[in-house]
């Protein structure tokens, strides 16, 4: 069964069209990467999903059902942009309010559960508005989980999170689909940390969807190239870029050939032209690399 | 991907979903300071009123007070939709102007913390959120019907005033008059709900339409006709000293009328319209 089932999704703003007929696919028990440059659509959708606001065409099915249904929400759990809370209340006051909402019978009991599994608990007296960026995004992660959501609608969560906050929203949202098999929505500008976790993919240019993939499909159909360092990086270059299309220089002063080129080749060639490689090894562009070609691909 | 667990829908009751949103609503209204200071205002405005007006001035002189008779605080002795002096406007009606400013305030935060995007994120229905607002808004502007009453008998106390009134007509106007807080409430949940993005312009239009200028000046238009009773202002302004039973089910129904109108508005632009 798909957890989000999106066909031909349209939202206009005044005379903007902001989604132009998006298809997506959520398998259930996913973590999917939802991609896309700013203004590209995604929290217009992910706000759609959500019942934030009305669509201009198209449907929206959350586990086959219509996503208005009273039922289908009350198995989501939300976090858009920032947690929406009282700056006055307490995180636990606030989570309170939260719990009775969603009309919980054991509000402490789930609440507790909740923010240690965030790794707040020492937290819930303070006021929420004296919590920092980084704390408030966790909290919103809490609250988004209470009730035993089956579906996680996250944008940009790790947004304003330190290397160690990072680590531990990683932690938690692989605990929470690997333990309940839940389905995660995720979109992120960071990549390399959405790399880390995703099982899926989908990539929204322009309010239009340009792919969907599996994590796998991404690893096979991402391209190899060669990187290598050699006693004279520019001459190297110069003469690689005459035998292949495609040679550039990354930020690390490594070449890279991008050509279905072989090492040895690579390493004989250099050594008759009186250059010595002193590092070379095969690697596979990762998704922001991928992303980012796709992108300049497109705009092309 | 293989479900390792079956997903259990549960459709949650009318009951279940209006039950949380009050709980939720009412805990707001009770640890929020600005409810207790809108009941104060709601008994210092009357009580300062009847005991200053009588009062010796610093030149010696006394001036002329409004009342005569404590109880024209709380309405005027028979339904005036055309003011003549400020003594005919300043009654209990002054209470839906105060819960108007306190309505927008109360529901303006929603929209500011980011809390309706909470809530409206989970199995909470448009239609809950302005039945649980509109509920929540007229318990609070009968509340400061009551510190009206208080301050007002206070300062009448203070002031010397006479207390002689028609005991059942005067219990009919204050209950009229908090009968229509649901109305009133209802309205003001609506305006709050069209200027949501808007919070000072949410506050001006419920003060605007709180003080019953639409249908003052229509009254200085038409007259002191009876067909403003339809109205809220009008409905309010009905439940005077000379009440009947007439008037107190002319304010349910104008009362309830009105909510049932208003509610159904407000849903309307919650569901067409983006909630945040």
């Amino acid at each position: 069964m798909n957890a989000i089932e999106i066909r031909g999704l349209t939202k206009n703003f005044g005379s903007k069209q902001a989604l132009k007929g998006l298809n997506m696919t959520v398998p259930a028990g996913a973590i999917y990467g939802f991609i896309g440059e700013n203004g590209s659509g995604k929290s217009t959708t992910e706000k759609l999903i959500c019942g934030l606001m009305p669509s201009d065409g198209g449907t929206i099915k959350l586990y086959g059902k219509d996503y208005t249904d009273p039922d289908v929400r009350a198995k989501i759990g939300v976090l858009i942009e920032a947690p929406g809370c009282f700056p006055n209340m307490s995180v636990w006051g606030n989570m309170m309010l939260q719990a009775a909402n969603l009309g919980l019978k054991k509000p402490e009991e789930e609440i507790g559960k909740v923010l240690k599994l965030v790794r707040m608990e020492g937290a819930a007296s303070n006021k929420f508005k004296n919590c920092s960026l980084g704390m408030k995004q966790r909290i919103g992660i809490a609250m988004a989980l209470l009730g035993d959501p089956a579906l996680l609608v996250l944008d940009e969560p790790i947004n304003g999170l330190d290397a160690d906050g990072m680590r531990i929203m990683r932690e938690v949202l692989v605990d929470i689909t690997r333990d309940k098999n839940r389905t995660v929505l995720i979109s992120s500008h960071i990549l390399g940390e959405l790399e880390k976790i995703a099982t899926h993919y989908g990539i929204v240019r322009q309010g239009k969807m340009l792919c969907e993939m599996t994590a796998a499909e991404l690893e096979a159909g991402c391209r190899t190239y060669i990187s290598l360092t050699s006693s004279q990086n520019s001459r190297a270059k110069a003469l690689l870029s005459c035998k292949y299309s495609r040679v550039e220089e990354d930020e690390s002063e490594h070449i890279r050939v991008y050509d279905q080129a072989k090492p040895e080749e690579i390493v004989t060639y250099l050594y008759e032209n009186g250059i010595t490689v002193s590092e070379i090894s095969t690697e596979k562009i990762g998704l922001e690399e991928y992303y980012i070609d796709l992108m300049k691909e497109r705009r092309a | 991907m293989a479900q390792t667990h079956e997903l259990k829908f549960e459709n949650p009751s009318f009951g279940k979903r209006i039950r949380g949103m009050l709980g939720v609503d009412f805990y707001r209204l009770f640890h929020t300071p600005m409810f207790y200071i809108f009941l104060a205002i709601a008994a210092i405005i009357p009580a300062m009123i009847v005991s200053m007006t009588g009062m010796t001035g610093s030149d010696g002189a006394v001036t002329q007070p409004l009342y005569t008779n404590v109880w024209n605080i709380v309405a005027a002795d028979s339904p005036l939709y055309i003011v003549h002096n400020i003594g005919e406007y300043a009654n209990m009606n002054m209470v839906f102007i105060f819960g108007g400013i306190m309505v927008s305030i109360f529901i303006g935060h929603d929209y500011r913390s980011g809390y309706v995007k909470q809530l409206f994120t989970t199995h909470a229905k448009k239609r809950d959120y302005m039945i649980s607002k509109s509920l929540v808004s007229a318990f609070s502007m009968a509340c400061m019907c009551v510190t009206y009453l208080i301050g007002g008998v206070v300062g009448g106390m203070v002031a010397g005033l006479s207390f002689e009134v028609n005991v059942g007509s005067l219990l009919i106007a204050i209950l009229g008059k908090m009968v229509m807080s649901l109305g009133w409430a209802s309205l003001y949940t609506f305006l709050n709900v069209i200027f949501r993005r808007y919070f000072g312009i949410s506050v001006a239009a419920s003060f605007f339409i709180g003080t019953g200028i639409p249908i003052i000046g229509a009254a200085a238009i038409i007259g002191n006709n009876s067909l403003l009773n339809v109205f809220l202002y009008g409905s309010s302004v009905y439940a005077c000293l000379s009440s009947n039973l007439v008037t107190m089910l002319v304010c349910v129904v104008v009362s309830m009328a009105w909510t049932v109108i208003y509610n159904l508005l407000g849903s309307l632009v919650l569901s067409r319209c983006d909630v945040y």
